[in-house]
């Protein structure tokens, strides 16, 4: 029932089955094409028979700017999940886990240190898939989502700062033991 | 340099701070002061500049024009420009760029000059940059060029890329003229093959070198070879051992192989798609990439129809099977996802298979190889979400003896009797669907003759499935569906064992079966697709009590799952559908269709909105406003989102896709749509229209000859059709979906609407009253002739009709016609002959066509219903209700403005002889007469729709419709059922009564729409 392949912009005509679940932000244009535009080959789509996106992964490869070189907070090059989502209708096939590991590939061949991504503190589903694939919590972001979708009442949700080590990482110098215990403010994130 | 798009550019740092801080406070006075006295100091034109710019951004017209005057004499005198000059002015003239001056003839051109005179400088790549972000590719290409020769011997590939991948950008645009097209063309082949023999005979030189390297560059070489290169070229390449798909998969680059098959497939080259995807599919099994790199459906499928298609078909499909085998065997190292996949491209080679070889004999038994397949998948895949979709096509190439043994002896056997409660639903909910599918699918009808043992059949076929006359679809079986599935979604409800399991499962299987239900009922009660034949209001052709019920058992399965998009989506419009806009509208908003999404999705809600329900654009002031706002932010530079971000990157395939994708969205039907349903709006209720359709920014290069382009996104609606039929949704719209052709005709109906409204401005006082009115009248002439030329064109065309609701067509044709009388009316003076033949000839077409229109308005002809009140026809026709207030305006404006243009002529030249014939004023007053009947006519039937909603007892009126009153004391099987699902009549009250006050909340919308 499916293929992967690259994303291409005429899949943002498809995105419905994925984008009108609630857990899948949908961006501005702007957002997309500009991963499309710098790296191609880390935003990765599963199709349907008919042409239906029923899954996407979005990422980049960076290190935090030079200023924060001296920073505790600086990231050295890594590799970044943005986005990752399944169509409900597609989940637990495996899906979120192949167009990951393609990413984590694509990390390794670039030398990344490790991969990282956030996640609402409260979407246990994501989390758990995330911990699946061998990724541990780093920190804790404190406030990081605007919005909480667990509790609408709140005006703000945690987000869990996640990663995997990828093969340059050999001492596993960039994960933690207790990274639930580290919190950090939006502000010393990039 | 600084970048000046995002505010003022950064001053040289040579400039003093007292200059520097009025000019970075926009002190605009101080600045020309300053600037003045500095220049006259220095004798630097630098400072003339500053002067210049900070003169552009004060009030007087001239002032602000000198720097356009300042870019034209750097143009004329051909000395190399100062950089910093050219920023300067850059942003002053921003406002006017693309209206007074275009960049790619001014500082494109410019920054060119300056580029080629200092291309090893960092600062000419930049100049590329701002050339490429105003979208000037001439300028853009010719830096790029300079650049290439200046690096050639860089490590920095993207030079050599930046300037072909310009050169193919600028052959296939509209900025190159027609001459060159073809050297530009032959430049970016030429280059990319260079660099491709290059590649192929040294494969591994050095980084410097000019040959392919990165996955980008190779599939940038076979995008150009696709658009200017040859079949044979391409094919060739693709299969050699350097440059070839097979090697780039070798790599882990996948992109050239997919893009590759689709080359192919276009061409029909079907034996190079046979031999590449078996390669690929071998070095997979063989580990030269990883094992499942290439498994996925679509590669499985192409493979078999491939294998299918060639010369000796049994064996190599049989070699197809082969391969799949080993697959299969590794099958427990691959995820979940390829093992489908797997299990699906095994359905798929069976039913490419020749029936003959299959099994010869197998009619008799109907137990074929194909129905055994199915089976096999079953055991494995009933339970999953996409059972259903996975195996609908298969099931709809059976014949009937295989459908019949497929759902009498296969589907029953998939769980056995101790199998879990649970898991028995879920299969029986699959077969229900199934079921519902196999009502659409033709080869369960047999024909018969119209006479039987001497009695006269209904229909002129019989369904072999019930025996019964029948046509598609059979209404027994749709029958022996919903009693079937409302019993099982009882038997759900009452058993807690089943209902605390359906949080495992992976889908309520209520909700299916509430689907499979609702559709049927819409079915039986006689849904057609809505295509531009059917009647405006669907209650003409259909049972009003059986499609009620319909709704009103999606509806109330809403409220147990109301996540569910499916559901959603298609109650939405089935809203629409009902008048009920209000109602759909309140649906809409959870799925938060915003951003990106919006061109796709929102013709689903918006197309046709203005139409059935203008109020819902009063009060909510953000109804249409996100729409709008997307369009205005993502294109409002001319330059497509991000480019430059692909350019710098080196992701030229990017780059040709964010320039197509960019070029659709400009195209956007749905943006059309947006602009037009807006205006209509805002006509309906008086208020002011900022400005004419045509020069709206968004317009801006929409011409008669662009092809505006639909991608609305259905791909959530449920769809339980075979191929054989349309998909659900053509059932549900308001008329045939957004097109080209539609799209047209609302702009130019639009644009000849701002032509009647125009109002030259106050201040507007030309010396020569004379001239001005000539010129006047022939300016409208002009746009007249060509709107009544190119709406009836439209019209004309082949395939226009099919684009149209019946109400759309008269709109169209009346307003088309109107052009063509006014044209006539117009040109026609005093002192020619009387026009009366052709003149006459439109405005008794007008006549027609209005009345023909006139005659559908809702209430004007009662249907013969005791128990449907006459109103519930007119709410779900509220669509001609506002195409006759449409069209009865236009003919009105129309007319006034013929007859206003006589008045100002006589005005003007009391001899009368400027004035307009006589014929054309009479047959005007004829028409400015039949359109005031009829606003009259259309203001009654909104007063007494209005007045039919105040009456009581609507509650009940409507309760009974779907329940049956109470003079219908037998009970049906299927009203039955339906009761029982929803908790008979007082479940249905709530429902009932949104339904009601959304056709209120409809009918004083209408209410306080301008009749005028
Ligand atoms: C999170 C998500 C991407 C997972 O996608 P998926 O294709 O269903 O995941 P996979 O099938 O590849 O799952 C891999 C493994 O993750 C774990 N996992 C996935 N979904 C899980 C769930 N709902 N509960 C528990 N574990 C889960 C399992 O260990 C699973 O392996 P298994 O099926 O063999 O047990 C998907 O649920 C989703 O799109 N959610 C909404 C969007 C979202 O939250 N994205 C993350 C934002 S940071």
């Amino acid at each position: 029932m499916a293929n992967f392949r690259r994303f291409r912009p005429d899949d943002l005509n498809k995105l419905s089955k994925c984008n009108l679940d609630p857990f899948t932000e949908t961006y501005e244009l702007g957002f997309y094409l500009q991963y499309y535009a710098k790296w191609p080959s880390l935003f990765q789509v599963a199709e349907d028979q008919h042409g239906n996106i029923i899954g996407y992964i979005m990422g980049k490869l960076e290190s935090s700017p030079d200023v924060y070189r001296f920073s505790e907070h600086y990231l050295p090059w890594h590799a970044h999940i943005t986005a990752v989502t399944v169509a409900p209708e597609a989940r637990r096939l495996g899906i979120g886990r192949l167009l990951t590991e393609q990413l984590e590939a694509a990390a390794d061949a670039n030398n990344a240190w490790f991969v990282d991504l956030f996640v609402r503190t409260t979407n246990h589903k994501a989390i758990a898939f995330y911990k699946s694939m061998g990724y541990s919590i780093y920190r804790v972001v404190k406030d990081y989502y605007g919005d909480n979708l667990g509790d609408p009442s709140l005006p703000s949700e945690d987000a869990y700062d996640m990663r995997k080590p990828m093969k340059r990482d050999v001492k596993r110098e960039h994960i933690r033991e207790d990274g639930e215990k580290h919190e950090v403010d939006p502000s010393d994130v990039w | 340099m600084t970048s000046y798009r995002y505010g003022r550019p950064a001053l040289r740092s040579s400039v003093d701070v007292q200059l520097q801080s009025a000019f970075s406070e926009g002190n605009w006075n101080a600045v020309v002061r300053l600037a003045a006295k500095r220049a006259a100091t220095f004798k630097d034109p630098y400072y003339e500049a500053i002067k210049m710019c900070a003169e552009s951004q004060l009030d007087g017209t001239a002032e602000k024009c000198g720097v356009l005057v300042a870019i034209d004499e750097l143009m004329q005198n051909k000395k190399v420009p100062d950089l910093d000059i050219i920023e300067l002015y850059e942003w002053a003239c921003r406002d006017f760029l693309g209206y007074e001056i275009e960049y790619a003839e001014t500082l494109g051109p410019l920054r060119v000059r300056w580029a080629k005179a200092n291309a090893t400088s960092p600062l000419a790549l930049q100049c590329m940059q701002a050339c490429l972000e105003k979208w000037d590719l001439v300028s853009a290409q010719q830096i790029a060029t300079t650049l290439d020769k200046t690096h050639a011997n860089s490590t920095d590939r993207r030079y050599l890329f930046w300037n072909i991948t310009l050169t193919f950008l600028l052959s296939i645009s509209p900025q190159c003229t027609d001459a060159s097209r073809k050297v530009y063309s032959l430049l970016a082949v030429r280059q990319l093959e260079r660099a491709a023999d290059l590649t192929e005979n040294w494969p591994d030189s050095e980084p410097t070198d000019r040959g392919l390297r990165t996955e980008e560059e190779i599939c940038l070489y076979y995008r150009v070879l696709l658009s200017h290169g040859t079949k044979e070229e391409f094919i060739s390449r693709l299969q050699s051992p350097n440059l070839g798909a097979i090697r780039q998969l070798k790599k882990g680059h996948k992109l050239l192989f997919c893009e590759g098959l689709k080359a192919l497939e276009s061409w029909g080259e079907w034996d190079c798609i046979y031999s590449i995807c078996r390669e690929a599919l071998t070095r997979g099994i063989e580990g030269e990439t990883t094992p499942f790199f290439v498994c996925d459906l679509q590669v499985w499928k192409k493979f078999a129809v491939a294998a299918s298609k060639a010369a000796d078909p049994d064996n190599a499909l049989i070699e197809v099977q082969t391969l799949l085998k080993q697959y299969i065997e590794i099958k427990d190292k691959a995820s979940e996802m390829h093992r489908k996949n797997l299990s699906l491209a095994l359905l798929e080679t069976t039913f490419r298979l020749p029936v003959t070889t299959l099994d010869p004999d197998h009619n008799s038994t109907g137990l074929s190889p194909r129905v055994v397949q199915l089976g096999l998948y079953l055991d494995q895949y009933f339970e999953r979400l996409a059972a259903f979709d996975d195996i609908k096509y298969y099931i709809t190439e059976l014949s009937f003896e295989e459908i019949k043994t497929f759902m009498q002896a296969v589907m029953p056997r998939i769980v056995d009797e101790n199998s879990d409660k649970s898991r028995k639903i879920v299969l029986k909910v699959l077969e229900c669907k199934l079921r519902y599918l196999l009502t659409t699918c033709p080869q369960t009808l047999s024909p018969q003759p119209s006479v039987a043992n001497g009695e006269v059949q209904d229909g002129p076929f019989q369904c072999r499935l019930c025996n019964k006359p029948a046509s598609l679809p059979c209404r027994c079986c749709l029958k022996m569906v919903i009693s079937s599935a409302s019993e099982l979604y009882q038997q759900i409800a009452c058993d807690s064992k089943l209902s605390d399991a359906i949080p495992r499962l992976d889908k309520d299987p209520r909700l299916d079966l509430a689907l499979v239900i609702g559709i049927s009922l819409l079915k039986l009660a006689g849904l057609k697709p809505q295509t531009s034949d059917t009647g405006p209001s669907i209650w003409k052709d259909i049972d009003p009590g059986l499609f009620l019920q319909g709704v009103l058992v999606l509806d109330v399965q809403l409220k147990v799952s109301p996540r569910d998009n499916e559901l959603r989506l298609l109650l939405v419009q089935l809203y629409l559908l009902l008048g009920c806009a209000s109602y759909a509208y309140q649906l809409w908003i959870p799925l938060d269709v915003k951003r990106t999404i919006q061109d796709a999705l929102s013709p689903i809600f918006f197309d046709r909105i203005s139409n059935i329900s203008p109020g819902l654009f009063q009060g909510t002031r953000s109804f249409m406003e996100p729409l709008r706002a997307y369009y205005n932010n993502t294109l409002r530079d001319a330059c497509p989102l991000r480019i430059w971000d692909a350019f710098s990157s080196g992701s030229y395939t990017s780059i040709l896709d964010m320039v197509e994708y960019d070029s659709d969205l400009r195209r956007s039907c749905t943006m059309m749509m947006a602009l037009v349903e807006e205006r209509r709006a805002i006509r309906c209720f008086g208020g002011r229209i900022e400005c004419e359709i045509e020069a709206h920014p968004l317009t801006a290069n929409i011409t008669e000859s662009t092809i505006l382009v639909n991608k609305t996104d259905y791909g959530s609606f449920p769809n339980f059709e075979s191929i054989n039929g349309p998909p659900l949704h053509e059932f549900l719209r308001l008329g045939p979906g957004l097109s080209n052709e539609r799209s047209h005709l609302a702009f130019l109906s639009e644009q000849y609407l701002d032509l009647l409204a125009y109002k030259p401005p106050k201040e507007y006082k030309p010396s020569k009253a004379n001239e001005a009115a000539l010129r006047d009248r022939e300016y409208t002439i002009e746009v007249l002739s060509r709107l009544s030329e190119s709406l009836a064109d439209l019209l004309h065309k082949p395939e226009t009709p099919s684009r149209l609701n019946s109400g759309e067509t008269s709109y169209y044709t009346i307003v088309s016609l109107l052009s063509a009388a006014l044209l006539t009316a117009i040109s026609t003076s005093r002192n020619d002959p009387p026009p009366r033949e052709s003149l006459s000839l439109v405005t008794s077409s007008i006549k027609t066509a209005f009345a023909t229109l006139r005659g559908t308005l809702p209430l004007s002809n009662p249907v013969e219903n005791p128990r449907m009140p006459q109103a519930c026809y007119a709410f779900a026709d509220i669509q001609t209700l506002s195409w006759v207030r449409d069209a009865a305006l236009a003919i009105r404006h129309s007319a006034g403005f013929v007859l206003a243009i006589h008045d100002k002529e006589l005005a003007r030249d009391r001899s009368g002889r400027s004035g307009l014939h006589r014929d054309v004023l009479a047959e005007m007053r004829a028409l400015y007469e039949i359109s005031g009947k009829a606003l009259g006519e259309v203001k009654s039937t909104v007063q007494r729709l209005k007045e039919a909603l105040a009456e009581g007892g609507w509650l009940d009126r409507l309760l009974d419709l779907v329940f049956g009153g109470e003079d219908q004391e037998e009970e049906d099987e299927v009203r039955k059922a339906v009761g029982e699902m929803v908790g008979g009549r007082a479940g249905a009250e709530e429902w009932a009564g949104k339904v009601i006050e959304s056709w209120r909340e409809g009918m004083k919308g209408w209410g306080m729409v301008r009749m005028e």
